[in-house]
């Protein structure tokens, strides 16, 4: 027995020193690990790559990627069998695009573990050449949980990141160049690509279109821009509101000689502790024309006529505004009284001593730092707050409703368009959704990179104390 | 490091394996020995208000069909979100479902709907011909007809307003005002905006070559907006919605214009009071009364086009549209039915609420819409009742009517 393996060894050392044998893992996988005693990685290696390329795609794969470029010829129909059951027969677009996503996904991972099924077998070859044994399967697996633990750790997290998030987008995305809507809903229709389309329809050319159609499309068109600057303004306002008056608010809390200061700072927390959504339900029905502010005002005699909280496009967005001040404050205050107080006294001793007034020091000593630390916090909130869906249809739903907009109101943020155009418009227009979503993505990626890399926290990064 | 990657990919390989190449099982379940044993699997869509009788119903079939061992699945989809519901995922959808007719012709374009061809004739001879026309599309029959009251009219506080009140739109608003109460007409909703247009004769409806016909910007549908943005300006004139309408009628509503579907809640909370009374006539800037409109519409049923089971499921479908189940869809929930016998019983005549509907028929349109209708009209009604007047009436209805006929 011993003989046998030192034979073996002896016999494999000999082979990798011909050093050509490691080729012949780029034709197959995982046979070359086997030659040089890694049995089980080895055949890991060729049965995942046989069960792939020979099994899977030329059955299951093939007949997806076939059908990728038409996405489907027949619809999908019921057959009526003699005994009064059916079955069913035919293409359903958005199968086929899931599915063929999902085989390119794997043919790309198989291409991995191809090269990975290489590359191992040169790392044996070399050891063997220098006289070492290869390492084990059991030896490999040991490592994971010790000096290549960081793979262990980092490979379920990254799986599901591409399974669950980067897969799911790339879907997305390929809906934009189709013309997936309410008039080719799979599966008893089908859709196909449409190149760029979608993308003129939004940003409004009318090439071929009779009058109607053109008068459709331009309001489509401006509803995206008019959308894009309200939501900007939204977020703006939203944004740095909240996180002003809130580090106010936890400033005078925070101020010497305030007494309960926690009975204080539970008061506000107490707003959170109500889910957003029931707030702004219960807002909802305290602003509108017969709601109670309305009716308690009319009956003080202050107003002679209800106040358009709700249906006036200026009142519309300014309460919504205000509103979300109420939701978002005590975060800030939750989050900035405990910055607040790290900020070392003897600063604001010395600028007093030096003759500086409340204001001075605000802007020279709190704000400085508090930029400083809490920058990261601004820009998610920024990005929050241009996809806050909750805010502004729980509140308005949108409205009040404007014939200048297509399927959208005047207090409609980019994001709730997008759930219109999906879920509640009666044409479906998929595709728009997905046109927008794709220019959400590319507002709030541009925005957060460029911020964020002027910013002090990245630029300190590694200084900061 | 690549080594345990690969191993995760492979591991997730092997899962695809499972999940992506196992030969999918289609077809219909149980098993094809024969029908002695035939198990049959359903589901049946219906709104919450019928999910009780419609369980009722379902023992009843059962019981009725000894031989076959039904599985019925139920799920709680209102008519008016039928085909929403079924066209996010046709497969999945319902095999019998109810929904409200205007549905119909973009049912059948998009092919959801399987045509009738369980007792066709039968159900052709037992339901008001009106109701045919609405379940068919082409001259071939595509649904059943379950009810037929999906139509508006006006429901009143006798203590307020009296018979003769109730005949103009000014009548009600007047005495409204004197009693500080409002009237509620939601005309920011679609459905209801229509009412004036039609009153002034304008066509609303889809051609044969599936265009929309569409005219509200002719000259008659610039005076019924006219007379739409008199109305709004009114101090006794209100919108509203179900809730507002079931909280506020007898206390801060004298009348309110909606269906059949609110008569419980306005019997209830008037009492004595209860009113129900065909849509009033409207005042022209000329000085003229006009009838207003309204739409109708019809309840059917239909059996989706992807179903395993295409005659169970019209079987059933028959079955919960017949005379008897009619018969008791008026009595345990009061909704008007499409079945001639029922129709002409005298519990059916002598309804309140269906004889309102009775006499606003003859000024009723059938619904017939292009599905762009709704948003469009939606932004131009909510756009009068938030009493923004910053474009002129002609130049909004044009743009209403671009956005129907270009959509």
């Amino acid at each position: 027995m011993k003989n046998l393996r030192l034979f073996l060894f002896t016999l494999r050392q000999r082979i990798a020193k011909l050093r050509f044998l490691s080729w012949l893992s780029i034709p197959l996988p995982g046979i070359v690990n086997i030659i040089y005693g890694q049995y089980i990685k080895g055949l890991l290696f060729f049965l995942a790559e046989f069960w792939f390329w020979i099994i899977c795609f030329p059955t299951f794969g093939l007949a997806q990627l076939r059908q990728l470029a038409s996405l489907g010829e027949t619809p999908r129909r019921a057959v009526l069998q003699p005994d009064g059951t059916a079955i069913l027969q035919g293409d359903n677009s958005l199968q086929i695009l899931l599915f063929s996503i999902f085989i390119i996904a794997m043919a790309v991972a198989a291409i991995l573990i191809w090269v990975a099924a290489v590359k191992s077998a040169r790392l044996a070859e070399k050891e063997l050449q220098v006289g070492r044994r290869p390492t084990s399967f059991w030896q490999d697996l040991k490592n994971l949980f010790d000096k290549n633990l960081h793979i262990t750790m980092l490979s379920l997290p990254t799986i599901g990141v591409i399974a669950f998030t980067v897969l799911p987008i790339i879907f997305m995305i390929c809906l934009a160049f189709t013309n997936f809507n309410g008039t080719n809903l799979p599966p008893t229709k089908l859709f196909s690509w449409t190149g760029l389309d979608t993308f003129r329809q939004v940003f409004g050319s009318s090439a071929g279109m009779n009058e109607h159609e053109a008068v459709v499309a331009a309001k489509k068109a401006y509803t995206f821009g008019s959308l894009i600057g309200w939501t900007l303004i939204w977020a703006v306002f939203a944004t740095f509101l909240n996180y002003i008056f809130g580090m106010l608010i936890s400033l005078m809390i925070n101020k010497k000689g305030i007494k309960l200061k926690g009975v204080f700072r539970a008061c506000f927390v107490l707003a959170i502790a109500v889910p957003a959504f029931v707030t702004l339900q219960f807002m909802r029905q305290l602003l509108m024309e017969k709601g109670v502010i309305n009716t308690l005002l009319l009956n003080w005699g202050i107003i002679k006529e209800s106040i358009r909280f709700l249906d006036n496009t200026l009142l519309a967005r300014i309460t919504v505004i205000v509103v979300n001040l109420w939701i978002g404050i005590p975060y800030t205050i939750l989050i900035t009284s405990g910055i607040l107080m790290n900020i070392p006294a003897d600063l604001y001793e010395a600028a007093s001593i030096d003759g500086a007034g409340p204001f001075k020091k605000f802007t020279n000593i709190t704000l400085p730092y508090m930029l400083a630390v809490t920058t990261p916090y601004l820009i998610t909130q920024f990005i929050g707050n241009i996809n806050n869906f909750n805010a502004i249809y729980l509140l308005t739903q949108g409205y009040p409703l404007t014939q200048k907009l297509y399927e959208a109101g005047q207090t409609d943020l980019l994001v709730t368009w997008l759930y219109k155009l999906s879920i509640t418009s009666q044409y479906k227009d998929f595709n728009i959704a997905s046109v927008i979503g794709i220019c959400t993505f590319v507002i709030c990626a541009t925005l957060s990179l460029v911020t964020y890399n002027i910013t002090s926290s990245k630029k300190k990064e590694a200084t900061f104390r | 490091m690549k080594k345990l990657f690969a191993i995760l990919v492979a591991l997730v390989l092997v899962l695809g394996m499972v999940v992506g190449c196992t030969p999918k099982t289609e077809g219909p379940g149980g098993d094809p020995e024969g029908p002695v044993s035939r198990e049959v699997k359903l589901k049946v869509w219906a709104a919450q208000e019928e999910q009780e009788l419609l369980a009722m119903l379902i023992e009843e079939f059962k019981a009725a069909n000894p031989d076959t061992t039904y599985i019925i699945e139920t799920g709680v989809v209102g008519e008016n979100d039928a085909k929403t519901r079924l066209q996010e995922d046709a497969e999945a959808a319902a095999d019998v479902f109810f929904f409200a007719h205007d549905q119909l012709r973009d049912l059948v374009i998009a092919e959801n709907l399987l045509e009738v061809t369980v007792s066709t004739e039968d159900v052709i001879a037992r339901n008001l011909e009106k109701s045919i026309v609405a379940a068919s599309f082409d001259d071939r029959l595509y649904a059943y007809p379950a009810t037929a009251d999906n139509g508006y009219f006006l429901f009143y506080d006798n203590s307020v307003l009296s018979e003769e009140d109730v005949q103009t739109l000014d009548g009600i608003l007047a005495k409204s005002n004197e009693a500080g109460k409002q009237l509620m007409f939601a005309v920011n909703d679609s459905w209801y905006l229509a009412s004036f247009f039609f009153g002034m004769g304008c066509t609303l409806t889809v051609g044969p070559n599936g265009k929309a016909i569409f005219d509200f910007n002719s000259e008659n549908g610039i005076i019924a907006a006219e007379a739409i943005k008199v109305m709004v300006q009114d101090p006794a004139f209100c919108v509203g919605d179900n809730a507002i309408f079931a909280g506020g009628i007898g206390s801060t509503l004298s009348a309110g214009v909606t269906g059949t579907w609110n008569a419980a809640a306005a019997k209830e909370a008037l009492g004595e009071n209860y009113a129900a009374a065909k849509l009033p006539t409207f005042t022209t800037a000329s000085g003229e009364q006009v009838q207003l409109g309204s739409f109708s519409g019809y309840k059917l049923v239909g059996v989706n086009a992807l179903t395993l089971q295409p005659i169970e499921a019209m079987r059933l479908a028959d079955f919960l549209t017949n005379e008897a189940n009619q018969a008791k869809r008026f009595e345990v929930r009061g909704l008007g039915p499409s079945n001639i016998a029922v129709f002409n019983t005298d519990a059916v005549a002598n309804d309140i609420a269906l004889r309102a509907l009775r006499e606003q028929s003859p000024f009723s349109v059938p619904q017939d819409v292009p599905g762009r209708y709704w948003g469009a009209a939606a932004a131009f009604g909510n756009t009068l009742t938030n009493l923004d007047f910053s474009v002129d009436i002609p130049t909004m209805l044009n743009d209403l009517v671009a956005s129907i006929l270009g959509g």
